[in-house]
């Protein structure tokens, strides 16, 4: 058995992003120590390991997020496409629009179901209203959400339950058209008829789209990732095919955690 | 590293579910081994104990499969511990096939002493082959408790002889029976016994391919011995 | 082993018991104190209703300020409530901005910054000064330069109370939405102000009122600040400049003065003061109540 470095993992499908010698710091602490990977394209990525082991960090640094705090810093690479963003020119908005984000918590914001989707779309984009409405529906029906909420776009998102709410927001980022769609932990607040109902849609949308989700649910992991990345006090330990992952991980931390040793 | 979970019930399970195959292991062991003792003495007193050993098989089988079950709708196992239940679970089988074999020797060894031939058939050939194959289930079970690589590899090229013994045994009742037609019927209940002893070897041999699906994660089912050495050889350790 | 399990239970039970003696002690004594404070409460509430209520009459609503010693039952506030109104409006429509802002800045642009904390810890002793030291400053800084009290004046020192109060409640408010909603926001490639004015301040908007509600509430039962720089005014006035009379400065004349009439308007504007604050806080409570929900 090929027993190589864990991100040199020989791919053959298309890279969408590649991670190069990425080093993340909050102030003085090193949070993500050299990570190298390679995001393969219209796939679903996942990222597993313990609380505090720089997975959320990981997937933060995607869309530059951890800029909003001024401590907070990354060196190395993410190339989107060949392109570096963190030494990108372009406006950091314009990178995160290209990437969409979904969050731990439903974060529906305080408007109308309709211009939850609308904001985002209005952002970048100058559509007529019935290109708009197209829009806004197209990213509802995308996100299953469509049938339960065509009666009542003007009401507010928090009037929807915590599932609907997610998937509000996954609508919202995929009205964007981004790349990439980033998913940390979506499902962690959710019951699981809900958490099925997201899971279904995942595996909907990486018919389009490249998706990398952050799981604290390994069983999530296993059900909803082609591909699983295994991290430990931020280091990347192990990536490959999730069915390897599961059945035959080739490094012994990852067998430990994932088979419950983890101690 | 730790071998244990967290979970120590999940531990127990798992122990539980390993002795229990173990406990049905014995059972089969000894059944291989009344059986062949009935062949090597013509005695039908333990026939009887084969077949009844039989039923016990049977309900340890369906037993362990039931605690498979039950273990994979609530723990949900991954890596390691999900091969190991599915390679218990395919070994019950062989074992509960190894058995069924011993079953067939017992009930052809009684019409064979009831035909009243015994005594100018060839078994002396038989004798070593079934010693070897009860053997090999026994390192077998063995390999598996020790979860013993190079112990299963071996067990694996020694079925090659007991295929060859097969092989040579088959060629010497052709040439019995085309010189004595009276004991057609006897060498061929002999042949049969022959074949249950070549098959129980060769469930010997599937559990040790088990042995290494659990270790290395990878199914040598159908795969050259030597094919299987190459891969396995250079890197002893499952993990590096 | 059962002999065991039988003292356990049955220390078990006595200390339940001694539990409960002090738990029932304990509630006892908070029951009383808070009856002792409620008294006070609502007698102070009562008399105003009771005596309030008797002085109410249309021409309180509708006539000015009456000479001392005149009929009771003649007269009115009517000029003191113009005043009052003209003054918390212009000190609401001028303060509340600058603190809403000044919150925005201080929660959105520079939470952990130096100057915030500066800015903190001074809107922190704004907000606890005395009343009466604001007033002094507006007098000595506008009064004392155009040698002449003024609603002018007035609405400046209900300004420099209203301002920090807002400050306070909008960076709490914003504070208090979840950083989450915010990174949604920018996830999505909003600029900030974008961000605040359609995502935070939205969000925050019902306590962010509330704040301004509460601040109107203060500055409408302040008297000391406007006896420095409003003073009072006999005269129907519908402008700022020049002395202008006020409520709470009229009650304080009122009450103390030995004519009867006065005294009957001083509780008629007692009556009317605590309802309007009351009415106000009533009303920013079911705003911060919607939010919760």
């Amino acid at each position: 058995m090929n027993m190589a470095e864990p991100s040199s993992l020989a791919l053959s499908v298309p890279i969408k992003m590649a991670l190069r010698d990425l080093n993340f710091y909050y102030g003085k602490f090193q949070a993500l120590k050299s990570i190298n990977l390679d995001i393969p394209e219209r796939c679903v990525t996942a990222f597993i390991g313990p609380s505090g082991c720089g997975k959320s960090t990981l997937l933060r640094t995607f869309n530059r997020m951890f800029e909003l705090y001024p401590e907070q810093r990354a060196e190395g690479s993410i190339l989107l496409d060949g392109e570096n963003l963190l030494t990108s020119k372009q406006d950091v908005a314009l990178i995160r629009a290209r990437i969409g984000m979904v969050f731990q918590k439903p974060t529906p914001f305080p408007m109308s179901i309709f211009d939850n989707i609308a904001f985002g779309v209005k952002l970048f984009e100058n559509l007529s209203r019935i290109e708009l409405e197209e829009r806004v529906e197209w990213a509802l029906r995308k996100a299953a959400l469509w049938d339960e909420v065509k009666d009542k776009l003007a009401w507010n998102g928090a009037s929807l339950s915590g599932g609907q709410q997610q998937r509000l927001c996954i609508a919202r980022g995929i009205a964007i058209k981004p790349e990439l769609l980033l998913l940390d932990e979506p499902c962690s607040a959710l019951d699981p008829i809900s958490t099925a109902r997201i899971e279904e849609l995942i595996a909907e949308l990486k018919k389009d789209y490249t998706l990398i989700i952050v799981t604290h649910n390994m069983q999530q992991a296993a059900r909803v990732s082609d591909y699983t990345a295994y991290m430990y006090l931020g280091e990347l330990i192990e990536f490959g095919k999730t069915e390897q992952i599961f059945l035959k991980p080739a490094r012994r931390e990852t067998e430990d955690y994932i088979t419950g040793r983890f101690g | 590293m730790s071998e244990k979970h967290l979970s120590s019930q999940f531990d127990s399970d798992l122990n539980g579910v390993s002795s229990q195959l173990m406990k049905m292991g014995g059972l089969v062991e000894a059944q291989i081994q009344r059986a062949i003792h009935s062949l090597a003495n013509f005695s039908v007193s333990e026939i009887d104990d084969v077949l009844e050993t039989e039923t016990l098989v049977d309900r340890m089988e369906m037993e362990i499969d039931r605690a498979i079950t039950t273990v994979v709708a609530r723990r949900q196992p991954a890596a390691r511990d999900l091969r190991l239940l599915l390679a218990i679970s395919k070994i019950t089988s062989n074992l509960e096939r190894a058995g069924d074999e011993a079953h067939k020797i017992g009930k052809r060894v009684k019409s064979l002493v009831e035909s009243g031939q015994t005594r100018q058939m060839p078994i002396g050939d038989l004798r070593v082959a079934s010693d070897l194959a009860a053997n090999l289930i026994h390192r077998a079970l063995d390999a598996f408790a020790r979860l013993d690589v190079a112990s299963a590899i071996s067990i694996y090229r020694e079925d090659d002889l007991i295929d060859r013994e097969f092989k040579g045994f088959t060629r010497k009742l052709i040439t019995y029976m085309m010189e004595d037609p009276h004991i057609i019927s006897s060498s061929l209940d002999l042949l049969f016994i022959a074949k249950a002893i070549e098959r129980i070897g060769d469930h010997a041999k599937n559990i040790c391919e088990f042995i290494i699906y659990i270790v290395h994660g990878m199914d040598v089912r159908h795969s050259k011995l030597k094919g299987i050495e190459a891969i396995i050889q250079p890197e002893q350790a499952p993990f590096s | 082993m059962s002999a065991d399990a039988n003292s356990v239970a049955a220390s078990k039970a006595a200390r339940f018991a001694r539990r409960k003696r002090f738990n029932q002690a304990a509630i006892a004594l908070s029951m009383i104190a808070m009856l002792f404070g409620m008294f006070w409460l609502a007698w102070i509430l009562w008399e105003t209703i009771h005596i309030g209520i008797s002085s109410l009459s249309v021409s309180m609503l509708t006539e000015n300020t009456p000479p001392a010693g005149d009929e009771p039952g003649t007269g009115g506030l009517a000029n003191a409530m113009m005043g009052s109104f003209l003054m918390v409006a212009l000190a609401t429509f001028v303060g509340a901005p600058i603190g809403i802002l000044s919150g925005i800045y201080l929660a959105e642009y520079d939470p952990q910054g130096k100057l915030a904390a500066t800015v903190r810890f001074i809107n922190d002793l704004l907000l606890s000064a005395p009343s009466i030291i604001i007033g002094l400053f507006v007098y000595a800084l506008i009064v004392m330069r155009f040698r002449e009290f003024s609603g002018w004046a007035g609405a400046a020192a209900l300004t420099l109370i209203v301002i920090p109060i807002v400050i306070r409640t909008t960076e709490n408010m914003l504070a208090l939405i979840p950083s989450g909603l915010r990174e949604a926001a920018y996830a999505l490639g909003t600029p900030k102000w974008k961000v605040i004015t359609r995502i935070t301040l939205v969000a925050a908007r019902s306590g962010v009122l509330t704040g301004i509600l509460l601040a109107v509430a203060r500055i409408s039962g302040e008297t000391a600040p406007l006896l420095f720089t409003a003073l009072n005014n006999q005269f129907w006035k519908a402008s700022l400049s020049g002395p202008l009379a006020n409520l709470p400065v009229t009650i304080l004349q009122f009450a103390m003065s030995p004519y009867e009439n006065w005294q009957q308007l001083a509780w008629g504007g007692v009556f009317l003061i605590t309802l309007a604050v009351l009415g106000l806080n009533i009303l920013a409570r079911m705003l911060s109540r919607e939010k919760l929900k």
